[in-house]
This record gives C-alpha cells, sequence and structure tokens, in this order.
C-alpha cells in the first residue's frame, strides 16, 4: 500500500483497519513531511502487525525527484493529501495563503498522483482511493479557495476512474464531512456530524472493499450536500454557510 | 472559524464539571511548547479517574501519545507511549500469551494513567501495584526536558510518579513487563458470604489465590452487615480447559467487539446494567459455591461490557469512594464504614471489597496499604458531602486513607500522602482543592 499524507489520522486509521481486517502487504510505503511522528506510526506497525513500513520525505512544494520512487510497487493507493489553510476571513487575500491551497490539494499533488496511476495503469490492477472534500461540492463563502481546489481534485478523480476503468484499476472518491482530525480540533463541530477517524476509516475500508465509486464517510452528508447542490444559486448566494 | 481549545471536561463520575483548556500533541516538540507556554499544565489520559485528578487550568490530553514503540514477544517487554491504552495492549499480548501483570477494573484508561496512579487489581495482594513491573518511562518536567527514570536513573522522579497524578510532569512513553498465560480464560470460583466476617475469612483463607475480589450488597443493616460474594481466579491452564475452549485458547470470540460501539438510550442501559449488576450481585447465584471457567473480560472488565455506564447516574454525576483500613482494625473500621452509609440512605448501587497485602515502601506516592479497601459509587446529591465527611472522619481514626484517582471531595489530611510532588507547573484542580483544603 502507498500512503499519501501519512500523518493525516484518517490514513493511519486506514491502514490499521486494512491490516486489522487481515490485509496484508509486502511493505506500506509512508510518504510524509513529517518524518519524526510517521517513524513512529511505521515503528508501531511493526509491533502491532508484523507489518514492515517505509517512510518517505516528501515536501510537496519543493521540487520531486522521481527516482526515488522507481522501486515502489503496490496495488492499493490512498491519498490523504489534504490543506485548509487559513479560511475566508483571514486568508482570502493572502496569495501565499491561496498558492499553498491549491498547490497542496491539487496543482502539486496531481503530478504525484499521475505518476502512481500510471504504474497502475502498466500493471492493469489496482486501487486508487482519494479523500476529497464536501468542501468541493459547492463553493461557500467561508472556505471556497480550498473548496475550489478541493472541486477540481474530485473531478481529476472522476476523470482518472473513466480513464482507468479499461484498464482494470479502480478509483474511489470519498467526500468526508466534518472529522475529528487534527484539521479541526477546537471547532466547535456537531458531533452527529462528525466522523471519529476509526469511523471514517471503517467506512472508507468498505467502500474500498465494495469497490465503490464515490462515497460519503457519513451518509448523512449525502442528504445534506444533495439539498446543499440543489439550492438555486440566487437563494444561495445570500445564504451565510 | 477560529480554533477553541476551551471546551468542557469531566472524568467518569461526571463531576465536577470545567470548562478549561484542552489539547493533544504528538510531536515531543509541540508538546514542550505547550509545557513552556502555559504556567499550569496537568496531564490527562482516558478520564477515568473519577473525580477531578487529570482536570487543570491547562490539561494536556495523551490521546495522540497512542503509538507501540516494541514488544519484546520472547520475553514479554512492551513499549509504548503513554495515552495506548490497557485494551490496545491485551489486543496484541493475550494472542502472543502474556497478559497484564496488573490492571485495574476497567481496561479502558492508559498506560500514563496506570502509572500516575500506580494503580492495583484484584492480585494486590500477591503481586503488588503497576509499577512493580514498570522497567522506565520518558517523563516530560517543567523546563520540557525529557528524562528517562528507572530504578537506576532519576529513580527519586520514578518513585514520586507512580501514584504522583501527573504532579511530576506528563509521562512520554513507558516499557513494562508482561506476564506468560497459557489461556484468555480464568478458572474462578464465587462463594457466597452471608456477613462481614464471613467474607473476611473468606479473604484470608484466599490469600494463595492471585486474584480475589468480593461484590458487597452495602444496603444490609445488623446481623446481614457485609453480605457478598467472593470471587477468586487463576489465569487457566490449556490443560485444565473444558473442551469448547481448547480450539484457540489464546482467543476470545467475536461477540465482545459487538458489545461496545454505540451510545444506548438510557432506558436500554438501565435495563442492561440493572441486569448484569444483579447479576454479579447476590440474588443470582443460588449455590453458595460455583466453580467454572470465564474468559478474561468477564473476570476482569465486566463494567467494560456496558458503554457508557457512568450516565445512569445522570447529569448531576456520582463519585466513588475508595478508601483503605489498615489490617489489624480492618472489620472494625469496614463495620463502621457500611453502618454509616446504610443510616445515611445513600445507597451505592456498586461496592467492591478487597484485602491488600503489603505495600511497596519505594512507591510511597501509591495508594495501597495492607489492609481492607472498600469501593462505593454514590449518587451526587445535597447530603452527599456530609456522608463524605462522616466516612473521611472514620477513615482516619483508623489511620487509613483515601484513593485520590477516585477522590473529588475528600479532606486534605487523608491525602497527604503525596510526597516530593510539588510542581508550580504542574497542577490539577485536585491538588489545589487538596493544599486549599488544609
Ligand atoms: C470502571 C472503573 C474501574 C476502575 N477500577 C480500578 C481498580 O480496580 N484499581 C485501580 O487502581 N483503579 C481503578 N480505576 C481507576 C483508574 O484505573 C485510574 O483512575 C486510572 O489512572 C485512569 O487512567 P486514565 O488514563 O483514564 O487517566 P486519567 O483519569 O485521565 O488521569 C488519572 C491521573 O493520571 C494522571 N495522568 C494521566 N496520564 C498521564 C501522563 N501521561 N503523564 C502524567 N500523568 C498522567 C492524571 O493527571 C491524573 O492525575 C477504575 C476506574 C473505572 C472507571
Amino acid at each position: 500500500m502507498i500512503v499519501l499524507g501519512s500523518t493525516s489520522e484518517v490514513a493511519q486509521a486506514f491502514v490499521e483497519k486494512a491490516l486489522q481486517e487481515g490485509e496484508k502487504y509486502e511493505k506500506i510505503y509512508l510518504f510524509t513531511s513529517s518524518k519524526e511522528t510517521t517513524e513512529r506510526f511505521a515503528r508501531h506497525l511493526d509491533v502491532k502487525f508484523l507489518q514492515q513500513a517505509e517512510v518517505i520525505d516528501l515536501d510537496l512544494m519543493k521540487e520531486i525527484d522521481y527516482t526515488k520512487f522507481d522501486h515502489i510497487n503496490s496495488n492499493v493507493l490512498f491519498c490523504a493529501v489534504g490543506y485548509m489553510g487559513d479560511g475566508t476571513e483571514e486568508g482570502l487575500y493572502d496569495h501565499r495563503n491561496t498558492e499553498r491551497i491549491i498547490d497542496i490539494n491539487y496543482a502539486k499533488l496531481i503530478p504525484l498522483m499521475n505518476y502512481f496511476a500510471q504504474k497502475f495503469e502498466s500493471r492493469r490492477s489496482g486501487t486508487i482511493i482519494g479523500l476529497s472534500s464536501v468542501a468541493g461540492d459547492r463553493g461557500r463563502q467561508s472556505n471556497f479557495i480550498y473548496g475550489s481546489a478541493k472541486a477540481a481534485f474530485t473531478a481529476y478523480l472522476s476523470g482518472l476512474r473513466n480513464y482507468l476503468f479499461d484498464k482494470k484499476v479502480h478509483v474511489i472518491t470519498i467526500k468526508p464531512g466534518f472529522m475529528e482530525t487534527k484539521m479541526t480540533e477546537g471547532l466547535p463541530l456537531n458531533p452527529a456530524l462528525t466522523a471519529k477517524p476509526k469511523q471514517a476509516a471503517a467506512g472508507i475500508y468498505n467502500a474500498y472493499r465494495k469497490q465503490k465509486n464515490v462515497a460519503y464517510v457519513l451518509p448523512v452528508w449525502g442528504i445534506i450536500m444533495m439539498i446543499i447542490r440543489n439550492i438555486p444559486e440566487f437563494i444561495f448566494k445570500k445564504l451565510k454557510l | 472559524m477560529k480554533p477553541n481549545f476551551i471546551q468542557k471536561v469531566t472524568n467518569w463520575g461526571n463531576f465536577p464539571i470545567v470548562e478549561k483548556e484542552m489539547k493533544s500533541e504528538d510531536s515531543f516538540k509541540k508538546i514542550k511548547e505547550f509545557v513552556l507556554n502555559h504556567n499550569e499544565v496537568i496531564a490527562r489520559g482516558n478520564g477515568r479517574c473519577y473525580g477531578d485528578a487529570s482536570l487543570g487550568e491547562h490539561i494536556f490530553s495523551t490521546k495522540k501519545l497512542n503509538k507501540f514503540i516494541s514488544f519484546d514477544r520472547l520475553n514479554g517487554i512492551i513499549e509504548c507511549e503513554s495515552g495506548v491504552l490497557l485494551s490496545e495492549v491485551l489486543e496484541i499480548a493475550v494472542p502472543q500469551g502474556y497478559f497484564l501483570y496488573v490492571t485495574p477494573g476497567t481496561k479502558l484508561v492508559t498506560v500514563g494513567g496506570a502509572i500516575a496512579s500506580d494503580v492495583h487489581g484484584k492480585n494486590h495482594h500477591s503481586e503488588g501495584c503497576f509499577s512493580e513491573y514498570v522497567i522506565e518511562f520518558k517523563l516530560m518536567t517543567e523546563n520540557g526536558e525529557i528524562i528517562t527514570c528507572s530504578r537506576e536513573s532519576n529513580a527519586d522522579k520514578f518513585w514520586a510518579t507512580m501514584g504522583g497524578m501527573g504532579l511530576t510532569g506528563i509521562i512520554l512513553t513507558a516499557k513494562f513487563k508482561l506476564k506468560n498465560i497459557e489461556s484468555a480464560y480464568i478458572r474462578q470460583e464465587s462463594i457466597k458470604a452471608e456477613n462481614l466476617d464471613e467474607i473476611f475469612r473468606l479473604f484470608e483463607e484466599s490469600e494463595s489465590w492471585t486474584y480475589t475480589v468480593a461484590w458487597i450488597d452495602c444496603l444490609q443493616k445488623g446481623k446481614d452487615i457485609g453480605r457478598s460474594i467472593l470471587m477468586r481466579g487463576e489465569h487457566a491452564f490449556q490443560h485444565e480447559l473444558p473442551q469448547s475452549m481448547t480450539k484457540n485458547p489464546l482467543r476470545l470470540k467475536k461477540k465482545f467487539q459487538l458489545v461496545v460501539p454505540f451510545y444506548f438510550p438510557g432506558f436500554i442501559l438501565n435495563a442492561l446494567t440493572v441486569k448484569i449488576f444483579n447479576f454479579l450481585y447476590y440474588k443470582k447465584q443460588t449455590k453458595r459455591e460455583v466453580k467454572d471457567f470465564i474468559d478474561y473480560e468477564t473476570f476482569f472488565y465486566p463494567l467494560d461490557l456496558v458503554h457508557d455506564w457512568n450516565k445512569i447516574y445522570g447529569k448531576s454525576g456520582f463519585i466513588q469512594y475508595q478508601m483503605v483500613i489498615p489490617k489489624k482494625s480492618g472489620k472494625e473500621g469496614m463495620k463502621k464504614i457500611l453502618e454509616a452509609i446504610a443510616n445515611s440512605g445513600n445507597g451505592s448501587f456498586l461496592a467492591v471489597l478487597k484485602l491488600f497485602g503489603k505495600d511497596n515502601q519505594e512507591a510511597y506516592n501509591s495508594f495501597p496499604i495492607e489492609g481492607y479497601t472498600l469501593a462505593l459509587d454514590f449518587k451526587v446529591n445535597s447530603k452527599l458531602k456530609k456522608l463524605v465527611d462522616q466516612l473521611d472522619a472514620i477513615v482516619q481514626e483508623f489511620g487509613g486513607r483515601v484513593y485520590l484517582t477516585k477522590d473529588s471531595m475528600s479532606k486534605s489530611s487523608l491525602t497527604n500522602y503525596l510526597k516530593n510532588v510539588q510542581s508550580s507547573k504542574f497542577v490539577s484542580l485536585q491538588h489545589k482543592r487538596i493544599i486549599n483544603n488544609k
């Protein structure tokens, strides 16, 4: 398994869930921008599951040397890369904030995804799981920079699914709503709409087993977003969402 | 939306409830920043202490320190971060033929919490406290330094931290020993006792058993005072197991994973809980003595089978009052305690009696001393403080102690075994309350 964004609690919970379910991997490749904590996770996997893992340092904001990934061979890719940046009030007109959000969630991420997609394509097998966001379903005033990058990512996954279909590679788009993670720590979230990492991982694992195309982590978000998507624009623009 | 780390925090008894800053980090560098940037800090594990021990102005939750570091499968030595739950240790240890040397009555406590309270189990008389099996731990001190504490290095901090209630710093990681087992089952005997005399005799007779504990019906008066069931147990060897358990002796059947996951509505919880309690209590057992084999979950953690059972006490919460009375006057002391409770009309749903063995002199902050210990749950109401004062007075009269990890109301005079922990940085609400109570 290849994990992009390995410090993500959801990614870690997903890896544990898969191993608990008895999945075996020759090796798990943990891509991360935070070596210290990811190395701890790699050791944890070894102790708990006798599972080998390799930590690979990666900073999307820097030039990437792809030759370093030549040895990587796997048939599951889990991408939990995400960066929320500052919200509209603090960050809208801060161009560095804007660039960083777009780069990490989309611009710099896609070439990396493509690199692995190509490997899967030539092997004619595998599953690619991408964590997008409900924020990409419709732009809202509170975080539409992030939302637009995620919308682009959602569109990318959809196209990739279509492109890889007859190459025997499956692509799953996961749309988490609120999750109790580092990204949202300290925010006043409604507990009924908020998934804990373990709960999210179980839902994603289920989508993986069933080879779903698009899945919300908590089903209630499917309904909420359907409503939000269908509000006519002349009303929507007046709402404070 | 800007993050706001002020939130409502409460421990297992849902009393008291405070609104304080609570934050969690998984990088040691960030933990250091947290410690250095705040005047008063206290660590919190899984909040299974009942009262105010892990509450403070700035709470550092160890929730994210949840990784294993090493497991020496040959010698049964495990190392992990302090926020790892005992249940997670058991998950990997039991299938390998290992068990915790010492476990409290719930497995949902963290390793850090087990050290900070130096927890005891049903085997205190035979195997002592958690500290006996700790090889070393890493502690973050007031200046953000990380020191390794063991019997050899930083021994003063090592011992002060055992039962030190988080007042010596934040435990980051710990390495400890596990015991060998041959099966995940316990050979159990439960024996009914009519009264205090009989239960005390049974305890003393059962000293050669590794595990002993009694569930006591503390609403009885007069000659029935002390009516109870003693349970004693041993880890079962493979050869003695009944046929049905021999196929996979180190693995439990799946049913236990089904029990916990969701929140029961109040009425179901009530019915379920009452059932379980009645089962554990006197009524269900019709024979005087029952011998059988049961899985370790049922033996050690019957309460964990009911998710969120603490909510049955309602919004006002409850306290657990646990004290120990020295052995020589144990019977007399217990009688007085039980009389005071029966007369107060403040019933306790759950009461557990146990005989502690000799204390470990080195672990001077640990609660257990040789004697009888009783743990009682009381719903919080306006009369409770008066009862606690009464109980405190009896405990003091007999030279006993109150268990800090469950305390939220007692007097300072009973808790003065907390030594060498003064710190202006690591301060809990409990410690402040105790000091101001002088
Ligand atoms: C149903 C039930 C049964 C129980 N049975 C028993 C029993 O049989 N025997 C027994 O001894 N106890 C028993 N307890 C009490 C429990 O074992 C202790 O309160 C334990 O310390 C709780 O651990 P925690 O991780 O929840 O820590 P918390 O409750 O969050 O904290 C407890 C104390 O540990 C400190 N602490 C926690 N983590 C750290 C850390 N990393 N570094 C420094 N300090 C830290 C806190 O500051 C606080 O003082 C029981 C509790 C329950 C709810």
